[in-house]
């Protein structure tokens, strides 16, 4: 059983592997760019060699675990978390200990060896989301389970697999993540104040300047952020001011899916398709203790966060939580604007 | 002049390099290996740096020529400028501050290819007789809020020259990591009148099982939370907030353990990357920190940070703290 551990200077949690401990001969220090596999297991096809599936788009309403998907989602064969077991606290002298209880889910978003999630069709893509909303719906039933963090790592140096097969990962975890929590309470602190939701504010800013500004498409907009962490940062926000990702329409769906891919195409075509990542931020399950967070519904706003992995975080980023970041996000945007797509 | 801007969400403040930015295209097929040619951290090519700031070196050369041993001199590619008064501003709900601070490059020995566990002791003790030298000089600046020293070594965990060095960063705020740990000690202290470092050094000396080597004055450890595998801290068994104020037995105890920790992990890892952070207290009006305690935290560069640990700041770690400690310690 994997184990949860508490910081207990800054209150950070770590999640241990102890069933599958590495060996220190597991590590390779100088692993670059790997080359692919020549069979994947996530093609149409290879259903077999995943774990059985938990959830799958099947149009022709073929039976699960076979051909016919659109999209298909497995637990992951290592998970960091697991769901079975007692969710357990305990505390081992001055530290705080939990057992490794949550769910840890892969995002197959494509029935094609395709790479990069950019290159499939706007309905794909907007499938892709919809699954997000279902998957987390159905775990926010589980009571144990505070939080979904759905993230994608594209490319070996973003923490991408050897398989090049494109696919988002769900954790599940049964505590509020550190940087969500930071941001809640940024975020409510700010409201406390002002009576206006901080994202709110800061479109509207970057709507004035718009030196920031990417993409401004339906009810979506792409903005590097004043405080980018790293080179090329994007975060894609709603207009429409939400908490809640799962609250997504069905049309916004699609809306999300058309900026998301042209962004992405600009940094694929811009940037000669570099690693990167992204995190979904949004509320934490709130069903459990209903009203604890009374202002919740106004003062936080989902979004994306997209991380090019172009520059590598050193010493003093880690040291510090300060970022240097080589590259202006205004240059960033305009470089942005201009590639075609 | 770079620039500094605060996120103003979860406070973090950021440095934005725009005296200097690199172009869009830089960023290409960045492919990081050391090019070849004349490294300016090695004899003979002491004119390739800027003007040395200190540096310890044989009776009778002068600064700038070959001759010395440990040597500082100005980055030359500075994240931060010394020049300029601090200027905070407000843009909308943005806030910022022009990029005031100092930052310096300690080259640790005059050889190219030697790091920590390579150097002689009294090499060693040097280096850590010149961290403490510089960050006493450089306090007396009443701007800077917090000294930083750090180490990259290996291109994959940042380092861009490859002659080992350390760098000393002046900034004119407490980093948000910091100000956490800060933040997370003095809650500590408020309620049981202790500091949670010394707790810490009491349970692991006690339980054994995550330590690596101790001597007099320090002990090394993998801590029980670790973020990275085979992370590990040095920690001085003595409460004191500052590294600064190091006692002189200290220096050579200090030097010992740092050697032998590190030796121990290049034993295990032949090709190590790794970056390692001496965290101590803030200067110039945070003075008697009397809960915080200094230590230096090392981290193996083994893993890719990926996704979920960007977005959720926890971190995975594949090999517990347990497992770590009890393979550095079986290797002789």
């Amino acid at each position: 059983m994997p184990e949860l551990r508490k910081d207990p200077i800054i209150g950070r949690w770590v999640i241990i592997a102890t069933d599958r401990a590495k060996r220190p001969d597991q590590f390779s220090s100088q692993a670059q760019e790997v080359p692919a596999q020549k069979s994947c297991h996530f093609c149409e096809g290879s259903e077999s060699q995943t774990p059985p599936e938990i959830y799958a788009v099947r149009p022709r309403r073929t039976a699960p675990n076979t051909p016919g998907w659109e999209l298909r989602v497995v637990p992951s064969i290592a998970p960091f978390l697991k769901v079975e077991g007692e969710l357990d606290r305990i505390g081992k002298g001055l530290y705080d200990v939990m057992s490794g209880i949550g769910a840890h889910e892969v995002i197959i978003e494509t029935n094609q060896h395709i790479d990069n999630i950019a290159d499939l069709g706007e309905e794909q893509i907007s499938r892709v989301f919809t699954c997000y909303i279902d998957r987390m719906t159905d775990l926010e039933r589980d009571l144990r389970l505070k939080y979904a963090l759905i993230f994608k790592n594209h490319g070996w140096i973003a923490g991408g697999g050897h398989t090049k097969h494109s696919r988002s990962q769900l954790i599940a975890t049964p505590v509020n993540p550190k940087r969500v929590k930071e941001e809640l309470i940024g975020a409510r602190h700010y409201y406390d104040y002002h009576e206006r939701c901080v994202f709110c504010d800061l479109v509207k800013q970057e709507m004035q300047s718009k030196d920031r500004l990417i993409l401004d498409i339906d009810g979506f907009r792409a903005i590097a952020p004043f405080a980018a962490r790293f080179p090329f940062e994007v975060w894609i926000m709603p207009k429409k001011h939400s908490c809640d990702f799962t609250r997504l329409e069905m049309n916004q769906r699609l809306d999300l899916a058309k900026i998301m891919k042209q962004l992405l195409l600009k940094l694929k075509k811009g940037l000669n398709d570099p690693p990167y990542n992204y995190v979904l931020h949004t509320a934490p399950f709130r069903r459990q203790k209903v009203g604890y967070w009374k202002s919740i519904d106004d003062d936080y706003h989902w979004h994306i966060e997209i991380m090019p992995r172009l520059t590598r975080v050193a010493g003093f980023e880690w040291g510090t939580g300060f970022y240097i970041c080589p590259l202006p996000p205004e240059d960033a945007a305009k470089f942005l604007r201009e590639v075609e797509i | 002049m770079s620039e500094l801007r605060r996120d103003p969400i979860g406070g973090r403040w950021v440095i934005v390099d725009t005296g200097h930015p690199s172009t869009p295209e830089e960023f290409k097929h960045e492919q990081q290996s050391y090019k070849g040619g004349v490294c300016p951290f090695c004899y003979g090519n002491e004119s390739m740096t800027p003007p040395e700031i200190d540096s310890i070196r044989e009776p009778g050369t002068n600064p700038n020529t070959s001759g010395w041993q440990v040597r500082v001199v100005p980055n030359k590619f500075p994240a931060l400028k010394i020049e300029g008064d601090l200027d905070r501003t407000g843009i909308g709900i943005y806030d910022m501050s022009n990029g005031i601070g100092a930052h310096e490059v300690l080259i640790e020995s005059p050889y190219h290819q030697k790091d920590i566990p390579d150097l002689l002791n009294h090499e060693l003790e040097n280096v850590i007789s010149m961290y403490c030298r510089r960050a006493l000089d450089l306090i007396k600046d009443k701007r800077f809020k917090y000294i930083l020293v750090f180490k990259n070594f290996g291109a994959a965990a940042g380092a861009s020259l490859e002659h080992p060095h350390t760098q000393m960063i002046a900034l004119p705020m407490v980093p948000k990591n910091v100000m956490e740990e800060i933040k997370g000690a003095h809650d500590y202290f408020e309620y049981r009148e202790r500091c949670v470092f010394c707790d810490i050094i009491r349970q692991e000396m006690q339980e054994k099982e995550r330590v690596i080597l101790e001597n007099k004055h320090f002990l090394s450890f993998c801590p029980f939370v670790s973020r990275f595998p085979f992370e590990t801290w040095i920690i001085p068994k003595n409460h004191h907030g500052y590294f600064y104020h190091m006692i002189p037995e200290e220096v050579p105890a200090l030097a010992s353990i740092l050697k032998d920790t590190i030796t121990k992990l290049k034993a295990v890892f032949p090709n190590l990357s790794y970056n390692f952070i001496i965290h101590s207290s803030p200067v110039n009006g945070s003075e008697n920190i009397e809960y915080y305690h200094w230590h230096i935290e090392f981290m193996p560069k083994l893993t890719r940070v990926a996704g979920f640990e960007w977005g959720s700041g926890f971190y995975i770690v594949p090999t517990p703290p347990e497992l770590a400690a009890k393979y550095l310690r079986e290797i002789k």
